[in-house]
């Protein structure tokens, strides 16, 4: 097995080891998929079915970070990864987070989600 | 395109040609279009002739398309984005021509050159191509060809994923052109927002060509982020610590990032679209709970980035020229790295502005109303960073000079231009109207292409041994800079007296002066263009007397121009041992900075192979076929694409061997030239006497 990042062979693993991480990280990606598809399909609240889903989204992507892509925070690169992955981490949550923002300001002026927050406001200053 | 498909054909029938139009009425309209498809089938026909008369089928297969090698990828890159740029300046005029011919009445049906719907699918391609096909190519090819070589490494980490991405990215220019002939393209501009572009408004194959082209070559550009990414994480020479890389590796390195992290939003919009249209989803529809704001919002997020990563390149290549051509060293550095990566990260956090109207509350759009008027802070820094590297300099005119010049006049009035529509409560008046258009052809043009065009001057002769004739240079730079003056400083004027963007009529004649003076200034824009192929042609006849053997015409400071010129395969005979920041120059500064390596190796390079090219046929073909519908080529192509991978991933491919011998044989050759030419001063630069080997003693920067 090479060493995370560099190309260098690490003598003391074995190539089986390797194929081992692979075959594990691929049967745990494979029971994520389908506890999601499962989850969509099953009776549960909506609310729930979205909870599970991103859930199993996130393990996914760490097992895909750790058993595919050799992620590892304790070798000799590990603080260039972490760093990768701090400045990933940073884009997706304003990705998001300013979708989240946005997209509930729009639902709410468009008086969707029930409650019409966006109309109480302009009611309540008509009535000083 | 008649109701039924067929399941051989799909959708396709005689119908779907320009002809068929042109049979039906003839007007200017049909003319046109009927016309633009010959040009399209007698270009290609020419172009096969052309090969085969000459004999050069072979030599371009074996020598560019089977190519894994990086220099070269990223000159095809470059001719590639070259033709686009032609059929896209070439569209420019014609929407220009036509605007000028139509001035309209309400009560009478639209006037003018195209029809409106033929105008609707000009603006759609012209502003699909330019930013995919023409800018995005540029800069990438020109990353391709500069970055391995100022990093001091042989090659990209991954050649033969990058000769993939090139092939993708043909593919999707492929589909655009094709559309020219089969078909119609969509009418939704480059952003194609939806609903309008849902089944229930455009059922036709337009959007859908528009659709494949972008996620085919969105992959591409995905794959090319990485590619550069680990290449300057990976593969900088021994002693190249980041903060002694060119500002041009800064400035790829934010691209990297930037394609990584921005492109995936793209492919993400595309595909919700794809899946609205193919499969029955509702992601943006009206009915059902689709959210077509969400469209806008995602597709946004790649927009936003996607701005930068054409800018950012070119910010590299006026570093770099600014520096070389007044003989002097960059002056903040550490100034420009640091502006070029909050710009990269800042970008990230702005792209509702382009869609401040759509309906939020102004608490958001303030937030990033101010988000994005901070990027003009970096930016900033960045054009008195260049002025200072100019002042008391030695500077040459040379034609990347005059693009350099032209972009700190013009740039400057198109971000500040920018920093106006940054204010939402502005954006209300002008937005959707010429002043935006005004606005982002004043930072693409005189930003993108003027930089890209520099950078194509100032490398060429690294490329292929001679330099361009700097006459013919500087007059299409010049041709450029007056063009974009005429075209669209009126559309700033038209913005403000209420001209909606994409209108394929209006009905005010104080509108008419300002239209003439824009067609005007499209004409020079393709005056521009046949002077710049002139400048290729002219330079290629003289190519003898404008030759560079020894590699450095400008005399830089920065590792590529240490090589011979044109560059050998293999780049480096020995990698180098980079000491310092602009290593060459420090080199020339010690004195003897041609002396050979002590000793030479065999060097491993990649070998040539058909992969991309497959790659490319078969995804071009998945695009075609999903167009039409016609699903058993789709599925074919898929599995071929999917098989084409697996076959590669299980062979052991061998490197070819270059052998030590010929390695030094050639590297001598070239110490001995170079031993053996007079040293030019900076004031023969322009000279015939300039064979690529400077005088060092000149060299202060
Ligand atoms: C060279 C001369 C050029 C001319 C004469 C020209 C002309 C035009 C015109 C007339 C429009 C339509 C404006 C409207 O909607 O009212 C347009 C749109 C556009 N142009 Fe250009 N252009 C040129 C170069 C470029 C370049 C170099 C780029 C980018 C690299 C570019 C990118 C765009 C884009 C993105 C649009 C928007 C398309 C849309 O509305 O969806 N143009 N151009
Ligand atoms: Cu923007």
């Amino acid at each position: 097995m090479t060493r995370p990042n560099t190309g260098e062979l690490q003598p003391e693993e074995a190539p089986g080891a390797e194929l081992k991480s692979y075959a594990v990280g691929l049967l745990v990606s494979f029971l994520l998929s389908a506890g999601a598809f499962a989850a969509a399909f099953s009776e549960l609240p909506t609310n729930w079915k979205v909870i599970i889903i991103c859930l199993a989204a996130l393990l996914q992507i760490m097992a895909h970070l750790r058993n595919f892509l050799h992620l590892n925070f304790s070798g000799g690169q590990s603080r260039e990864d972490l760093l990768l992955v701090m400045f990933s981490v940073c884009l997706l949550v304003i990705m998001a987070g300013g979708t989240w923002y946005i997209m509930s300001d729009l639902s709410g002026r468009m008086h969707q989600n029930g409650a019409d927050h966006a109309m109480e406001r302009p009611a309540a200053s008509q009535g000083l | 395109m008649s109701g039924q498909s067929s399941p051989t054909f799909g959708n396709l029938d005689w119908e779907v040609t320009p002809y068929t139009d042109l049979l039906e009425h003839v007007n200017s309209s049909t003319i046109i279009g009927a016309g633009a498809a010959s040009v399209l089938v007698l270009g290609a026909f020419a172009g096969i002739a052309l090969l085969t008369y000459m004999r050069w089928w072979k030599p371009l297969f074996r020598d560019w398309l089977t190519s894994a090698d990086a220099k070269k990828i990223g000159i095809m890159y470059i001719a590639l984005a070259l033709v686009m740029m032609a059929r896209g300046i070439i569209e420019g005029l014609v929407m220009r021509a036509h605007q000028a011919t139509a001035l309209g009445a309400l009560d009478k049906a639209e006037t003018g050159l195209v029809a409106p719907d033929h105008f609707a699918q000009l603006f759609s391609t012209h502003g699909t191509i330019m930013i995919f096909f023409v800018a995005m190519p540029l800069l990438i090819g020109l990353i391709n060809f500069v970055l391995p070589q100022q990093l001091g490494a042989r090659d990209m980490a991954f050649p033969v994923l990058n000769q993939v991405s090139l092939g993708l990215t043909a593919a999707g220019a492929g589909l655009v052109m094709v559309s020219l002939l089969i078909g119609d393209f969509g009418t939704g501009g480059w952003t194609m927002y939806p609903p309008y572009t849902g089944l229930d408004y455009s059922p036709g194959e337009g959007v859908d060509y528009w659709l494949w082209a972008i996620l085919i070559s969105g992959v591409g550009s995905t794959l090319t982020g990485m590619n550069f990414a680990v290449t300057i994480f990976k593969s900088r020479a021994p002693g190249m610590h980041l903060m002694r890389m060119p500002l041009f590796c800064w400035t790829s390195l934010c691209v990297a990032i930037m394609l990584i992290y921005a492109m995936p939003a793209l492919t993400v919009s595309s595909a919700m679209l794809a899946l609205d249209r193919y499969a029955g989803f509702h992601f943006f529809t009206n009915a059902s709970g689709g959210n077509m704001m969400n469209y806008a919002n995602i597709f946004w997020m790649f927009g936003h980035p996607e701005v930068y990563i054409l800018i950012l390149p070119a910010f590299g290549v006026f570093s770099e020229i600014s520096s070389t051509y007044s003989g002097k060293r960059l002056y903040g550095y550490t100034s420009l790295v640091i502006a070029s990566m909050s710009i990269a990260v800042v970008s990230f956090m702005v792209w509702l502005h382009h869609f401040f109207t759509m309906g939020q509350s102004a608490g958001v759009n303030i937030a990033f109303g101010i988000a994005t008027m901070i990027i003009g802070i970096p930016t900033g820094v960045k054009i008195y960073d260049w002025m200072a590297t100019m002042w008391r300099g030695r500077v040459r005119i040379t034609a990347p000079v005059v693009y350099l010049v032209g972009f700190f006049l013009l740039f400057v009035i198109g971000g500040l231009s920018g920093i106006i529509l940054a204010n939402p409560s502005i954006d209300y008046q002008v937005h959707n109207t010429t002043f935006l258009v005004a606005h982002f052809h004043n930072v693409i043009i005189p930003g993108v292409l003027y930089g890209m065009l520099a950078g194509v001057h100032y490398w060429f002769p690294k490329a292929f041994g001679f330099r361009l004739d700097e006459s013919w240079g500087r007059r299409t730079a010049l041709l450029f800079v007056g063009g974009f003056i005429f075209t669209f400083m009126p559309l700033y004027v038209l913005g403000l007296m209420g001209l909606p963007r994409r209108s394929p009529t209006f009905q005010d004649p104080d509108f008419l002066p300002w239209m003439y003076i824009a067609s005007f200034g499209a004409v020079l824009m393709l005056a521009a263009l046949f002077c710049l192929l002139w400048t290729f042609w002219k330079s290629y006849r003289h190519r003898m007397s404008l030759s560079v053997p020894g590699g450095d015409p400008w005399n830089g400071s920065s590792l590529e121009w240490s090589t011979p010129a044109p560059v050998p395969e293999w780049t480096f005979a020995s990698i180098p041992k980079v000491q310092a920041r602009g290593d060459w120059g420090e080199t020339k500064r010690a004195g003897d900075p041609w002396r050979a390596p002590d000793s030479y190796a065999d060097i491993e390079m990649p070998a040539n192979t058909a992969h991309g090219l497959i790659i490319a046929g078969m995804a071009f073909a998945l695009g075609f076929a999903m167009v039409w519908h016609i699903w058993w080529l789709a599925a074919l192509s898929f599995f071929a694409i999917t098989a084409a991978l697996i076959w590669r991933g299980m062979r052991v491919i061998e490197p070819r061997i270059i052998p030590a011998r010929q390695v030094e044989e050639e590297d001598r050759r070239f110490r001995e030239y170079v031993a053996g030419a007079t040293p030019i001063t900076r004031a023969d630069e322009e000279s015939e006497r300039n064979r690529g080997v400077p005088d060092c003693s000149e060299f202060a920067g």
